[in-house]
């Protein structure tokens, strides 16, 4: 039998591709310009650190928790590259940073392990302050100044190429995106451990009665988010050429809103990477759409905050 | 007589171990006998007070929240919001009273949109906040152009910067009768006995006929009315609006709610555990530029200090956990 349609449900469900399609229609009979090979390549690299981050993050709360954390992060990340990059070449600075991120997203996991905190309100608090420690420590490490890239005499083609190189149409950083999408996806749908993942965030008490590793799930998607986060340090900080102490700052929200907005539930255990791309997308896509249009950085904000909360709003009712 | 001693000594005892924010706070006023800076003078100590009284008045807000179960981060955005306001009715000719009255009821207004997404629809709390506090953000910076902006009248400057006596901070003494009026409001009233048996269990507070809906949304609302308040006054010290402060507030102050014990699970906690715990943190850095430490040091301190006490509250609870 099959189901009857409703375009009720359909709307609930897809409502960010109806989003998206919609945004793109009405951008391209207001500003045509939108359609033009620049600004779709501009849009393919605006794709860039965020995604990475949301990725990471999507695992995270589908876990049924949350990392705000990754500002910190980022920002540590990119400065300890950056500063590698000369004394230990480019290829060693490049493990080293990667390897970096994915230890303190660890520490976060053993910190939150140890405490048995297992709500989502106990990471968030917890994480915060991780973060402001991370960020500390970036800012201890370079004396609060900002890294140039062009001020380093090492070679640095890898992360030119991470950072403005191009394959085909495709820019490199949205080759590495996709790769780790797949790879993402298929650690989530089909391995164990990453299906621990979901019924740890559906509910945690029945997955670890029912013999679900837990403890390795928390880990594990720490580990992932902070490894995420570390390669979105990088594609930022190659595409900008500079490195901040503060850089991350922001990014956390953002992911937050892009998984979100994508469908993944805060309550934890349903949710994918792929919605989180159509939240990446709808996110990025908005931004350039409005700044064609010619919208107010300011009010941009505002907007993004509304869509923020109308998603919850929405992700709420279709629980109910 | 001696037994009542030693039942009074073993009170207190618990009462201690219970309050790991006020060992904290004994741990640092005790530390800093040992250094020589003007940590213990009268002028030093009324400035703690005076720096802390606007995180403190938002605290006693949050509080609220944090009582029936919820909590609210978008307190940093309506601070911002309360000053921004209130200092541009005025430079448009509005009365100050009139101007600091409508800035207040803009925080109201947040709160209770806060309480009608978390309680009415049943959303996340802080999840929803912390989206309702980056659109006020934006709103901030839309209504300042993302500049500061001061008051052109000098009376507004007065009602945060005066002293009582030439001696006791002005912002001292609003941020005690704040909290002696939350206070009252918890301790002596139905209102407060409902908000902690519905955020101990929400639907055993349905079932016993208290109104659960609208209690836990005035919690809401008063809490964007405190959080108002602290941004008038914040906006009034300073003679400056701007949509950068409070970044940190929110997550700052709802930390400081947990260090003194409040907890998030909801129904236990109270103003003076609050004010205790948003003390360690304003304590901390108070002792830190005291003693000279670099800015970024203190960062790191800060944040060790609130991972530690938030781990040592979530371990308590897990013992609990398992002892049960």
């Amino acid at each position: 039998m099959t189901k009857r349609f409703s375009l009720k449900n359909f709307l609930l469900n897809y409502l960010v591709l109806v989003a998206i399609v919609l945004l793109v229609i009405i951008t391209i009979m207001v500003e045509p310009k939108f359609l033009s090979g620049e600004n779709l390549t501009n849009i393919m690299r605006q794709f860039g650190p965020l995604s990475f981050v949301s990725l990471g993050m999507t695992f995270v709360i589908i876990g049924g928790f949350i990392d705000l954390s990754v500002a910190g992060i980022i920002s540590l990340v990119a400065v300890v590259t950056v500063s590698l990059i000369d004394p230990l070449g480019q290829v060693q600075a490049l493990i080293i940073g990667v390897a970096l991120g994915a230890f303190l997203g660890f520490l976060n996991s053993m910190v939150l392990i140890s405490a048995g905190a297992l709500t989502q309100a106990e990471a968030l608090f917890i994480t915060f302050g991780m973060s402001a420690v991370y960020s500390a420590i970036a800012l201890i490490y370079t004396d609060g100044a900002t890294q140039h890239m062009s001020w380093l005499t090492g070679n640095q083609s890898i992360f030119d190429a991470i950072g403005s190189g191009t394959v085909g149409i495709l820019s490199v950083s949205f080759l590495i995106f996709l790769v780790s999408l797949g790879a993402l996806w298929i650690f989530h749908n089909k391995t164990y451990n990453g299906r621990a993942i979901s019924y740890t965030g559906g509910n945690k008490v029945a997955a670890e009665l029912s013999g679900i590793p837990i403890k390795r799930s928390v880990v594990l998607i720490y580990t992932i988010c902070g490894l995420m986060a570390a390669i979105g340090a990088v594609v930022l900080f190659s595409r900008i050429t500079t490195a901040a102490p503060i850089i991350g700052k922001g990014y956390e929200t953002n992911a937050i809103l892009s998984v979100v907005v994508g469908g993944t539930t805060l309550k934890g255990g349903k949710g994918s990477v792929l919605r989180t791309v159509l939240g990446v997308l709808l996110i990025t896509l908005m931004s350039n759409c409005m700044n064609l249009l010619g919208v107010s950085p300011y009010m941009q904000i505002v907007l993004k905050g509304s869509i923020l909360v109308v998603a919850i709003w929405l992700d709420n009712r279709k629980e109910q | 007589m001696q037994t009542t001693f030693a039942a009074f000594g073993k009170r207190s005892l618990r009462a201690v171990t219970k309050q790991k924010a006020v060992i904290a706070i004994l741990a640092m006023l005790i530390l800093m006998l040992f250094f020589k800076t003007n940590f213990y003078t009268s002028y030093n100590l009324l400035n703690v007070l005076k720096d802390a009284a606007v995180n403190e008045i938002i605290a006693f807000g949050v509080t609220l929240t944090v009582i029936a179960a919820g909590c609210d981060l978008s307190v940093g955005g309506v601070m911002c919001l309360s000053g921004i306001v209130s200092i541009k009715l005025i430079n448009g000719g509005m009365d100050i009273w009139l101007a600091v009255i409508i800035a207040v009821l803009c925080g109201a207004l947040v709160g209770f949109i806060n309480g009608f997404l978390v309680v009415q629809q049943k959303t996340e709390a802080f999840i929803i906040t912390l989206g309702i506090g980056m659109l006020i953000k934006g709103v901030n910076q839309q209504l300042t152009d993302a500049h500061p902006v001061s008051c052109t009248n000098m009376e507004y400057m007065k009602i945060a910067n005066g002293k009582i006596g030439g001696v006791v901070p002005n912002l001292a003494l609003y941020m005690i009768v704040i909290g002696l009026l939350v206070y009252a409001l918890l301790r002596f009233t139905s209102y407060g006995r409902n908000l902690y048996a519905l955020g101990g269990d929400y639907d055993v507070a349905k079932y016993s006929g208290i109104n659960v809906v609208a209690t836990k949304w005035t919690a809401f609302v008063l809490s964007g009315t405190m959080a108002a308040v602290a941004g008038v006054l914040l906006s009034s010290k300073l003679n400056t609006g701007s949509s950068i402060y409070g970044d940190d507030t929110a997550l700052m102050v709802n930390c400081g709610v947990v260090v003194g014990g409040t907890s998030f699970a909801g129904g236990v906690g109270g103003i003076l555990q609050s004010f205790i715990g948003l003390m360690v943190l304003q304590l901390l850095g108070n002792c830190m530029n005291m003693l000279g430490i670099a800015p970024y040091i203190q960062q790191v301190c800060q944040g060790v200090v609130i991972v530690a006490i938030i781990w040592l509250d979530c371990y308590g609870r897990k013992r609990k956990r398992e002892d049960v």
